[in-house]
C-alpha cells in the first residue's frame, strides 16, 4: 500500500535536536514513520523538553 | 479573482481601489545615481535601504534594477532580491533584460513577482523564454511597445505591438490577460523637438486603446519620462499632474519616485493649467507655445516652500511610523522637529509611536516578524522618546500605567526580565527595573514607594518559582493587591494557577514572554485582567522522554583517569571550542530568528545574509575585545555509590552529593550509573567552566545604553559560547578518560550525545537539585578562577556552567 509520508523534519529551536519522521523519536515511544504534524499534543523534545511549539520545519 | 501580485507577506492587488498601483522607481542601477553608486561599493545593505524608502513612503511594489556595464547583474540581483524577500512587506518587481537573471531571481522569489519587461526588440526571441517562466513561476509581465522598427510613437503603434505581445503570450503561452502590464511609453514633452509634442496625447491615446481592445489586460507607465530635460520642481508638478490624466484615461499602474508625486489637489490651479496645457499641446492663439510658458511659469520658482510643507504635511506622521517598524533610525531627529512644529511630544509619542510599537508587536504575534527585528523597532521608539523628552511637559505621561520589575531573590538572570521593561516601556508605559536577586521585602518597599498599578516578577531556575510561590502570602500580609505578573523558564500555568494564585488577594498572571506582559497590562487598563486559571481536565500532561526500562549493566570498566584531584586550566584558545557552538539553538532559541512562516530558502537567505554574518562579527568582536577568559577548573575523583547518593572522595575528605530518582519507571537516578564500594568503587569526573566576567559587563553596557537588539545578540552569543566551552571540556576529558574516541566531535553529535558517557548540569532535569553545587565548590576550588555561588547556588558570572561527567556507556539524559 502507498502512503503519502510527509517527510518534513523540524528543529527544535532551543537545542537543535531534529524530529526525523523517517526515524521516530525512541526516547518519547515514537515508532518511525510519524509526521511531526500528528505527533500527539503532549509531545516534546526529547532532549531539552522544549514544547512542540518551539519546533521549526527544516526542510 | 482581482489580479494581485504577492510578496511573502501579503498580497497586493494590481488594481488599487484609487488607482494607480504606485510602483517605486529609485531602486534601480540606471534610473537612480545614488543607488548605482551604492551597488558599485558593493553595499547592499544601503542599496536595500533605498528599497524600504520606498515603501516607506506608499509604494505598492518595488522595482529592482541592477543592470550594470561590468556588473555581475544576475549575481547582484538574486543577491538583492533574496534580501528584498525578507525585508521588504512589498512585492517585488524584477527590472532585467535578461532572461537567465529573471529566471534565477523567480526560481527565489518566494512570492509572485513582476517582471519588468518583455517587447518585441529582437523579433521574439527573448520574450517566448520570458514568458515561458512566468508561467512556470506564475509571474505578472511588464510589456513594453517596443518592435524591431523602435519604441512605438503613436497610438496606433502602440496598440499594434501589444496586439502582437499579446498573441504570444496569452495565446501561445497561455498567460492570462490580467498577468500582462502594457507600457505605452512615454517620451518628454520638454525638450521642444515638434515630433514629440504630442507624446503625451499618444501615449494616453495607447492606454485607452489597449484597455478597449484587449480586455482584462492592464496597463503601466514609467511616468517621469515625460517631463525630461525639465527642472526638478517643475517635473513633480508636470509628472503628477500627467499621472492623473494617464489614470484617467486608464492607466492601472506607475513607475514613479513615490516620494515626488503630490496629489492634484496641492497643486495651484496656474501651476495645472500650464501643466495640462503642455500635456495636450494646446496652442493659444497670441501666446507662446505651450512648453515656453511651461518653462517661464516655472523659470521665477524656486523650490516653492509653501508647497513642500505641504508634502512634509502629508507624509511625516506616516514616515515616522514606517522608520519605526523597519527599526531605522536614520533622519529621525530631522522627522520629529518637523512633526514637533505641529503636535505635542506626548501626541507623537501616544499617537504614532505607541500604534506604531503596537502593530509591531502583533505583527511579531502572527509570526510575521522575528524578535531581533522587534528590538530594532524598540530603539528606534526609545531614541525617538530621548529627542522628545526634553520638549516634554514634567505633567506629560505622568498618568501612565507604572509597572515594577525585578529578578526574584537569589536568581541572577535579568535577559528576560530587561525584555519585559524593553516592551513595556517602549509601549508607553512608565517601568520601574529594580534589578537582580530582589529580596521580597524590597519588592513591597519600592512597590510602595514608586506607587506601581502592577509588579512582574521574573525568574529563570525551577527554585525562582518557588520563590514566587512562597512570596505570595508576604504580599498579600502586606497588604498589597494590585496584580503580579509572573514570568520565567521555570513556571507553567499550572503551577502559577494551583501554587501562586491562592496564595494573593489580588490577579496573579502566569505570562509566557513580553508579549504576554504587555497584553496583561493591557487588559490590567481595560479593567479585564483576570488570575491565570488552569483546567486538568482539558490540560495537556507533557510526555516525560527518556529510557523508559533499561537494566544498567554493571560490568563496565572503570577508566584510568590521568590524574586524581583538582587542576586549573587558563590558557583555552577561544578558536578551539568555537566550532562546537551550537548555532541552531543561538540563532532560533536565543536569537529568536526562528523560521516562522517563511519556506526554506527564504529562512536559508535570512541566515545567509543577517544572521551568519552578525555571528561571525560577534565572533571576530570577542576576539579583537578579548571578550572571552575561558577558565577551567576540573578533576577526577574516586568515589562509591550507595542508594541515590555518590561519596566523592577528594584531598583526604569525603564530599556527599544527593541525586534526586526518577518517581516512575525506569526510576533512574545519577548515582546509579557509577558502582558501590562493594562492587569496587569508581571514578567520577567534575568540571567548572566560565568565560569571564568581561563578556558580562559589555552585554550590561549594551543595555544600559539601549542597544537593544546589540544587547539581544551578545548575550545570546555568550550563553552557547558558553556551552561550548563545557562541551569542549567535556570533551577534553572523555579524551583524557579514554572513553572519548577522536576529540573532533561536532556539534551534531554533542546535541544527540553520540558519544559514551554525559555531562549533567545542576539545576537541569535529570538534577534540579542546585544544592549539589555545594560539594562541588568545596573541592573544585572556582573561587581561584573567579567563579562564586549566590545565596540561591547561582554561579556568578553568569557565563559559568558546572556538571558531573559520567562515564558510564548506558548514560544519557533523562528527567526527573
Amino acid at each position: 500500500m502507498m502512503t503519502v509520508v510527509n517527510s518534513c523534519r523540524y528543529i527544535c529551536a532551543n537545542c537543535g535536536y531534529i524530529y526525523d519522521p523517517g526515524v521516530g523519536d525512541s526516547m518519547n515511544a515514537i515508532p518511525a514513520g510519524v509526521d511531526f504534524e500528528v505527533l500527539p499534543e503532549e509531545w516534546i523534545c526529547p532532549l531539552c523538553y522544549a514544547t512542540n511549539d518551539q519546533f521549526d520545519p527544516l526542510d | 479573482m482581482k489580479p494581485s501580485v504577492a510578496s511573502l507577506y501579503q498580497a497586493v492587488e494590481l488594481q488599487q481601489e484609487i488607482p494607480p498601483l504606485l510602483i517605486g522607481e529609485r531602486a534601480n542601477s540606471n534610473g537612480s545615481k545614488k543607488f548605482r553608486e551604492l551597488l558599485l561599493a558593493d553595499d547592499y545593505d544601503s542599496c536595500l535601504k533605498i528599497a524600504q524608502e520606498q515603501e516607506a513612503k506608499g509604494a505598492h511594489i518595488i522595482d529592482l534594477c541592477t543592470a550594470y556595464a561590468g556588473r555581475d547583474e544576475k549575481a547582484d540581483l538574486t543577491t538583492m532580491v533574496r534580501m528584498c524577500a525578507n525585508a521588504l512587506k512589498a512585492p517585488l518587481m524584477i527590472d532585467s533584460t535578461t532572461p537567465e537573471c529573471i529566471e534565477a531571481c523567480l526560481q527565489l522569489y518566494p512570492g509572485r513577482a513582476i517582471i519588468n519587461s518583455i517587447n518585441l526588440e529582437d523579433g521574439g526571441v527573448n520574450i517566448r523564454r520570458i514568458c515561458k517562466a512566468a508561467k512556470k513561476y506564475g509571474a505578472a509581465l511588464v510589456a513594453l511597445t517596443i518592435d524591431e522598427k523602435g519604441m512605438a510613437m503613436t497610438g496606433d503603434d502602440k496598440l499594434r505591438i501589444a496586439k502582437a505581445i499579446y498573441s504570444i503570450a496569452v495565446d501561445e503561452f497561455g498567460l492570462r490577460p490580467k498577468d500582462l502590464l502594457f507600457d505605452c511609453l512615454t517620451f518628454t514633452v520638454g525638450s521642444g523637438d515638434a515630433s514629440l509634442r504630442d507624446a503625451a496625447l499618444q501615449t494616453m491615446e495607447g492606454i485607452r486603446r489597449i484597455k478597449a481592445e484587449l480586455p482584462g489586460c492592464l496597463t503601466v507607465l514609467g511616468l517621469s519620462n515625460i517631463s525630461f530635460g525639465l527642472a526638478p520642481q517643475a517635473r513633480r508638478i508636470l509628472n503628477s499632474v500627467f499621472l492623473h490624466e494617464a489614470v484617467v484615461a486608464g492607466l492601472d499602474a506607475a513607475i514613479v519616485d513615490v516620494a515626488k508625486i503630490l496629489p492634484l489637489a496641492r497643486i495651484s490651479d496656474d501651476d495645472r493649467q500650464v501643466s495640462l496645457d503642455l500635456l495636450y499641446n494646446r496652442q493659444v492663439v497670441d501666446e507662446k507655445d505651450p512648453l515656453m510658458r511651461f518653462i517661464e511659469h516655472f523659470s521665477g520658482k524656486k523650490n516653492d516652500t509653501t508647497d513642500k510643507d505641504q508634502e512634509v504635511t502629508r507624509t511625516t506622521e506616516e514616515q515616522l511610523f514606517y522608520k519605526l517598524m523597519n527599526g531605522d533610525r536614520d533622519g529621525l531627529d530631522d522627522i520629529l522637529a518637523i512633526l514637533r512644529e505641529r503636535f505635542k511630544p506626548i501626541d507623537i509619542i501616544n499617537q504614532i509611536l505607541v500604534p506604531a510599537m503596537r502593530h509591531v508587536g502583533e505583527l511579531f504575534g502572527k509570526g510575521e516578524i522575528l524578535l531581533p527585528f522587534v528590538l530594532q523597532s524598540a530603539e528606534v521608539m526609545k531614541a525617538s522618546v530621548t529627542l522628545l523628552e526634553p520638549f516634554m511637559d514634567k505633567a506629560d505621561g505622568g498618568n501612565a500605567t507604572k509597572i515594577l520589575l525585578a529578578t526574584v531573590q537569589g536568581d541572577v538572570h535579568d535577559i528576560g526580565k530587561n525584555l519585559v521593561d524593553i516592551i513595556l516601556s517602549n509601549n508607553g508605559y512608565k517601568v520601574f527595573n529594580i534589578g537582580i536577586k530582589v529580596p521580597t521585602e524590597t519588592v513591597i518597599e519600592k512597590a510602595r514607594e514608586f506607587q506601581v498599578d502592577l509588579i512582574g516578577l521574573s525568574g529563570l531556575l525551577v527554585k525562582s518559582a518557588i520563590v514566587m510561590q512562597e512570596s505570595m502570602p508576604q504580599y498579600r500580609q502586606a497588604g498589597l493587591n494590585i496584580p503580579i505578573l509572573l514570568g520565567g523558564a521555570a513556571l507553567t500555568p499550572k503551577f502559577v494557577a494551583e501554587s501562586c494564585v491562592p496564595g494573593y488577594s489580588g490577579p496573579v498572571v502566569y505570562c509566557a514572554d513580553a508579549f504576554a506582559g504587555l497584553k496583561s497590562v493591557r487588559e490590567f487598563e481595560e479593567g479585564r485582567l483576570v488570575s491565570t486559571s488552569y483546567d486538568a481536565t482539558t490540560a495537556v500532561k507533557p510526555m516525560k522522554p527518556g529510557v523508559k526500562d533499561r537494566v544498567l549493566d554493571r560490568s563496565n570498566p572503570v577508566p584510568v583517569p590521568p590524574f586524581i584531584g583538582q587542576r586549573y586550566v587558563e590558557d583555552i584558545d577561544p578558536a578551539v571550542f568555537f566550532p562546537l557552538i551550537n548555532t541552531q539553538a543561538l540563532f532560533r532559541g536565543r536569537w529568536g530568528y526562528r523560521r516562522g512562516k517563511s519556506g526554506a530558502a527564504e529562512y536559508e537567505a535570512l541566515i545567509r545574509d543577517t544572521v551568519q554574518p552578525k555571528y561571525e562579527e560577534l565572533m571576530q568582536r570577542a576576539f579583537a575585545e578579548k571578550l572571552l577568559q575561558p577558565k577551567v577548573s576540573y578533576g577526577y575523583f574516586p568515589c562509591h555509590a550507595e542508594g541515590n547518593r555518590l561519596f566523592v572522595l577528594a584531598e583526604g575528605d569525603e564530599h556527599v552529593f544527593a541525586f534526586p530518582r526518577q518517581q516512575e519507571a525506569p526510576f533512574l537516578c545519577i548515582a546509579d550509573y557509577f558502582k558501590s564500594a562493594q562492587e569496587g568503587g569508581d571514578v567520577s569526573g567534575f568540571f567548572i567552566v566560565t568565560i569571564g566576567e568581561r563578556i558580562g559587563e559589555e552585554i550590561n553596557r549594551l543595555y544600559q545604553a539601549d542597544a537593544y537588539h546589540e544587547y539581544l545578540m551578545l548575550h545570546g552569543f555568550s550563553v552557547e559560547v558558553t556551552d561550548a566551552l563545557a562541551e569542549y571540556w567535556h570533551g577534553v576529558m572523555r579524551w583524557e578518560l579514554g572513553i572519548g574516541g577522536n576529540r573532533s566531535d561536532k556539534v551534531r553529535g554533542a546535541i544527540t550525545q553520540a558519544y559514551q558517557g554525559s555531562r549533567y548540569g545542576f539545576g537541569y532535569p535529570s538534577c534540579p537539585d542546585l544544592e549539589a553545587q555545594l560539594p562541588l565548590f568545596a573541592f573544585l576550588k572556582p573561587g581561584a578562577i573567579g567563579i562564586s555561588l549566590t545565596e540561591n547556588m547561582q554561579m556568578v558570572p553568569e557565563q559559568t556552567t558546572s556538571a558531573i561527567v559520567v562515564h558510564h556507556p548506558q548514560a544519557k539524559y533523562f528527567a526527573v
